[in-house]
């Protein structure tokens, strides 16, 4: 493993100056799970980690009726997994925490670090989005809060300036009658990363669709909404044939890749397979 | 787990019993020390500078930077290194290898080859000064699949050899007439098959050690499966005497027969020890595991087979072509087993093989679980399913027809003793009841009509020795201390497999003392034994004879002291849980220890005895039933269930059996299913030489298994006539999945691993 110098942050502040200063090749360490393998296997250049884990205010977790359930950077996915909360009112994002890495990876892995490692199969993002969650970005001179599907820019990429930290997310309370779903698609059933993810989130109201998000992961340069298939589906009984053709529809708006996990074909092929069964789960669960 | 012991011929008191292994307890606190965990005082770190060009000439290295980096204290090349041609695997009295390897050469075969390596106070330091070597290649053509290589004017990776990129001349057997067999069929079956190049993924990546002494001695730690081997292979490159190399290895995390080669970081790490006179530890990375470990050779395959109507196998004419990559290695072993295989499995007394092996840019195949009959099986147990249909029979009972028996001649050359594949399968027709698996309702679940589930068989038949190839030799020394305590001395590596647990169970058994009296010295070439190391399913086979030999010599001793402190002959005297008694007079008896220690007069007896043990060939069996859901849309294959059946002869540690059962199946499910190097085509990189994109099944992906053990066909030949199990599950369960997948959804693979995507391919030719 290459060297690094390792600097600890106690203050929000203090680690934005040190991002700012120490210059380009510094990184924010929180749970470390991407990072430190990240050099360990020479995918990134690093010459200083800030460790931001000695940062107070950043480990709380509060949930309100109005305003949703908000957690700090340093909440680890583990923690937030095993939340009956979030069992009960966001079981996409329990069923895509759980998912991710092993036992042991999610007890040290946050979901802050999972989300700003912006990959597109990142397994939280997809369930964060449908569920139209913000994102909280402190910096020096202000702080600002931006939805979480217009922070990705493109595969690792995200809209945070220099000295920037996300300070936590927030993702709004789940309605009545609305029904949620994570499905992810892989080679095995652990420790694995996801060749395709489908999140949806949908309300019904007396059998009708009122709204419906769905975010596709790692079918495009970043997690991507399908905002024609969900007009397809907005309005509707979401009967079989308008969810097969808003599937068909999802499988248009994708843009994948070929690699050595899959090729693009098969993960179109996967994003109409799946599309269609995340909205059947959701559905059920509405119920 | 079930054993099922039909034959009956004395009561053990310790074999055939679960005891605990010796080494658990040290295990799971993480006591136990392997090598990686051996630190010693001024110890320096090494790494490899790897090629990143597939084919090459080294046109010049430039090591000044690297050199003058603070903490850097050697660089080698192939213009500072020894250059002797020599065996990657050195096997002593195997004559099929061609010498091809230089420690280092000025020719770069396959990218990931090291061509320069680094001694540093540190391993940052040596790894950050790899970047500083500088290296100009001139590129040479490459070809990356042994079609390629066969091609008349294809590259040359070696001028050694045979020649045309052949590794060795083609292996031919003939039985038979083949053309008369054909004459007399009904029907013929052709087909062409292939496997991709799994990768054993042990637990420990290789990791050695070496120090240098003041009379110019060479200690090496490393992790090895045949320790004697690599002392042999290092004192003839380093020219020292045997005296002079110590080879040193205590706990391993596996090897899946991957680590039975002499490996290039190996004489690196002892060459910049001796250069910096320092010791010097050299360990792999995960990645480093892929591109220059060992995997199983890809192959590709051409079967033709004539069946009588009524299901007898009349011709078989079979091609097999496997891919070495860039070195010989196991090449040569691995295609004359293979190749040999499959005169037998299903009788046919007409049949042609003809094995091949060439050389790749691609990284170097060698030996692995299975030894180059995974990949001949593979056909031969599809090939039967598809006869089976053809002629509207279950393909259990056609193979239940076809299975050798007693007398068959093995691939060995040898009359099989036990007849053991016929009982497997019939034992496990009758307790899955088959026939009602086979005639089940196939309406798909409403609730997940996207699945469907599917039942297939696979056999195996496999060597518990590599005879004829090698001639074996196991040894063991026992020694009984003035306590009462035995010593048992063995080469044999301890992988992890429990091997060491079950020779001191046949030790304890045979002497008549408790388990826990015997004490295991393995590892360390100074003092244990010659050993060939840990391979071909032999060790329980191999070194447990030679370790019974051994125990019923100093039993003879023990007795004979014994006789004379009770003052009767040793014939009247009998000797079990530790206690020397009168047979006929049980009430007069001494402990071991009390005929061993001394007494007024006498000193304490030294009872020490050598068992030396040649076998020649014993088959294990198997029947593996297994169960899979496929799903039409995602093309995703889960292996449900599998009903291992194995006979292996008597089980000398039941739970350590179902273990290596348990875990070949898991292996085998990955190289059908998901796991395979990915290689680019244009530049001979490994893309995927990593656990994150090498998809090895975990826990959570492990069918419930239900191994069945029967002890039908003892072997004279083993110790009690136990058989080998190391490598018998990874080669049955391939089949029994690919004939699974048929029975769900109708098409049929001729290739591992069966992805996702093709298995949505074949579903949309087919028009499902």
């Amino acid at each position: 493993m290459r060297r690094f110098d390792y600097h600890r942050a106690d203050t929000l502040e203090q680690a934005s100056r040190l991002l700012t200063d120490l210059g380009d090749d510094t990184f924010l360490f929180n749970g470390g799970t991407d990072l430190l393998v990240e050099i360990r296997e020479r995918l990134r250049r690093v010459r200083n980690v800030v460790d931001i884990k000695g940062i107070p205010g950043l480990s709380d977790i509060i949930y309100d009726e109005t305003r949703g359930l908000t957690f700090g950077a340093l909440v680890t996915v583990g923690r937030l997994e095993r939340l009956a909360l979030v069992r009960e009112r966001y079981p996409n994002l329990r069923d895509a925490l759980a998912s991710l890495g092993s036992i042991q990876v999610r007890n040290r892995a946050t979901v802050v670090g999972n989300v700003c490692r912006a990959s597109p199969s990142a397994d939280t993002i997809p369930p964060l989005i449908a569920d139209g969650a913000f994102i909280h970005i402190y910096s020096r001179t202000n702080m600002r809060v931006v939805p979480l599907a217009e922070f990705f820019t493109g595969p690792g990429k995200t809209v945070l300036a220099k000295g920037e930290i996300v300070t936590g997310i927030t993702v709004p309370p789940a309605g009545d009658n609305s029904g949620k779903a994570y499905i992810k698609h892989g080679r095995r059933k652990a420790m694995e990363l996801s060749t395709v993810g489908v999140a949806v989130s949908l309300s019904m109201d007396d059998g009708v669709c009122s709204d419906i998000r769905i975010a596709l992961g790692a079918v495009g340069a970043t997690v991507l909404r399908a905002p024609a298939a969900e007009a397809m589906l907005r309005g509707t009984r979401l009967d079989a044939a308008t969810v097969k053709s808003a599937a068909d529809k999802a499988m248009e708006e994708c843009t994948p890749i070929s690699n050595v996990r899959a090729s693009a074909d098969y993960r179109r092929d996967m994003v109409g397979v799946l599309t269609g069964r995340a909205i059947n789960q959701a559905l059920e669960a509405s119920a | 787990m079930n054993i099922n012991t039909p034959i009956e011929e004395r009561e053990f008191k310790i074999v055939g019993k679960s005891v605990k292994r010796d080494d658990v307890l040290e295990k799971v606190t993480g006591e136990a020390e392997y090598t990686g965990d051996v630190k010693l005082a001024g110890m320096l770190h090494g790494k490899i500078k790897r090629a990143a060009i597939a084919h090459a000439r080294i046109k010049s290295i430039d090591v000044s930077k690297a050199l003058a980096y603070p903490g850097v204290k050697a660089v080698l090349t192939h213009e500072n290194v020894p250059r002797v041609l020599h065996y990657g695997s050195p096997h002593p009295r195997s004559a099929s290898c061609t010498k091809d390897q230089y420690i280092l050469d000025d020719k770069v075969r396959f990218w990931g080859e090291g061509v320069a390596a680094i001694a540093a106070t540190s391993e940052e330091i040596a790894d950050e000064a790899l970047d500083l070597i500088e290296v100009e290649y001139e590129a040479l053509p490459a070809v990356f699949e042994p079609e390629d290589a066969a091609l008349p004017g294809a590259p040359l990776i070696h001028d050694v050899g045979p020649g045309g990129n052949l590794v060795l001349d083609p292996v031919r057997v003939n039985r038979g007439d083949v053309e008369a067999g054909f004459a007399q069929a009904d029907f013929i079956l052709e087909g062409t098959f292939s496997g991709g190049r799994p990768h054993p993924a042990y637990m420990e990546p290789n990791v050695c050690i070496a120090d240098w002494d003041g009379s110019n001695k060479l200690t090496f730690w490393t992790s090895t499966q045949s320790s004697f081997m690599v002392r042999g292979i290092l004192a003839e490159v380093l020219g020292l005497p045997l005296t002079k190399v110590r080879v040193l290895v205590d706990h391993m995390g596996g090897g899946f027969g991957a680590k039975q080669d002499c490996f290039q970081h190996e004489f690196l790490c002892a060459l910049l020890a001796k250069e910096t006179r320092r010791p010097v530890k050299m360990e792999f990375t995960r990645h480093e595991t892929f591109v220059a470990g060992r995997a199983r050779h890809p192959c590709r395959i051409w079967l033709k087979q004539g069946f009588k109507n009524d299901g007898t196998l009349v011709a078989r004419d079979m091609k097999l072509v496997y891919d070495s990559g860039a070195y010989g290695s196991h090449g040569p072993g691995v295609t004359i087993v293979g190749t040999t295989a499959a005169t037998s499995l299903y009788r046919c007394e007409n049949v042609r093989l003809e094995g091949r092996c060439l050389y790749t840019n691609t990284p170097i195949n060698g030996a692995f679980r299975g030894y180059g009959v995974v990949q001949s099986y593979y056909p031969l147990d599809i090939q039967m399913d598809e006869a089976a249909e053809r002629l509207g029979m279950d393909p259990a009972e056609l193979k239940l027809k076809n299975v050798v028996r007693a007398g068959d001649i093995a691939p060995s050359g040898h009359p099989i003793v036990g007849h053991g594949l016929e009982i497997c399968l019939q034992h496990g027709i009758d307790v899955l009841d088959w026939k009602s698996i086979r005639n089940r309702d196939r309406t798909p679940d409403p609730k997940r009509p996207h699945i469907r589930k599917g039942w297939g068989t696979g056999c195996e038949m496999h060597g518990s020795s590599a005879y004829p190839g090698i001639k074996e030799q196991g040894n063991a020394t026992v020694k009984v201390n003035e306590d009462g305590t035995v010593t048992l001395l063995t080469g044999a590596a301890g992988l992890g497999t429990g091997a060491h647990t079950a020779l001191a169970q046949i030790v304890a058994e045979e002497l008549g003392v408790r388990f826990e009296d015997v004490g295991v010295i393995h590892g360390d070439t100074d003092v244990v034994p010659w050993d060939i190391g840990a391979f071909a399913s032999h060790t329980t086979y191999l070194v447990g004879t030679a370790a019974k030999m051994a125990a019923t010599k100093v039993r003879a001793s023990v007795l004979e002291r014994a006789a004379m402190k009770l003052q009767v002959k040793a014939e009247e005297l009998d000797l079990t849980d530790g206690q020397v008694f009168v047979t006929a007079e049980p009430g007069r008896f001494m402990s071991v220890a009390e005929a061993m220690g001394p007494s007024r007069g006498i000193p304490a007896a030294n009872i020490v005895a050598n068992g030396t043990y040649e076998p020649t060939k014993s088959y294990s069996f198997a029947a593996h039933f297994t169960e899979v859901d496929v799903d039409m849309e995602t093309g995703i294959v889960e292996v449900k269930r599998v009903v291992p059946v194995h006979d292996i002869g008597r089980v000398i540690h039941p739970i350590a059996a179902q273990g290596q059962i348990e875990g070949g199946i898991q292996q085998g499910i990955g190289h059908t299913l998901t796991e395979d190097y990915i290689i680019d085509k244009k530049t001979g990189r490994s893309l995927n030489a990593g656990l994150v994109d090498y998809k090895m099944p975990l826990s959570m992906d492990m069918p419930d298994i239900e191994t069945i053990i029967l002890e039908a066909a003892p072997d004279p030949g083993g110790p009690w006539g136990a058989k080998g199990v190391g490598e018998d599950p990874i080669i049955a369960i391939g089949p029994s999945i690919a004939n699974a997948i048929y029975d769900a959804i109708g098409v049929r693979f001729h290739h591992y691993p069966i992805t996702p995507e093709d298995i949505l391919k074949a579903l949309r030719e087919k028009g499902a």
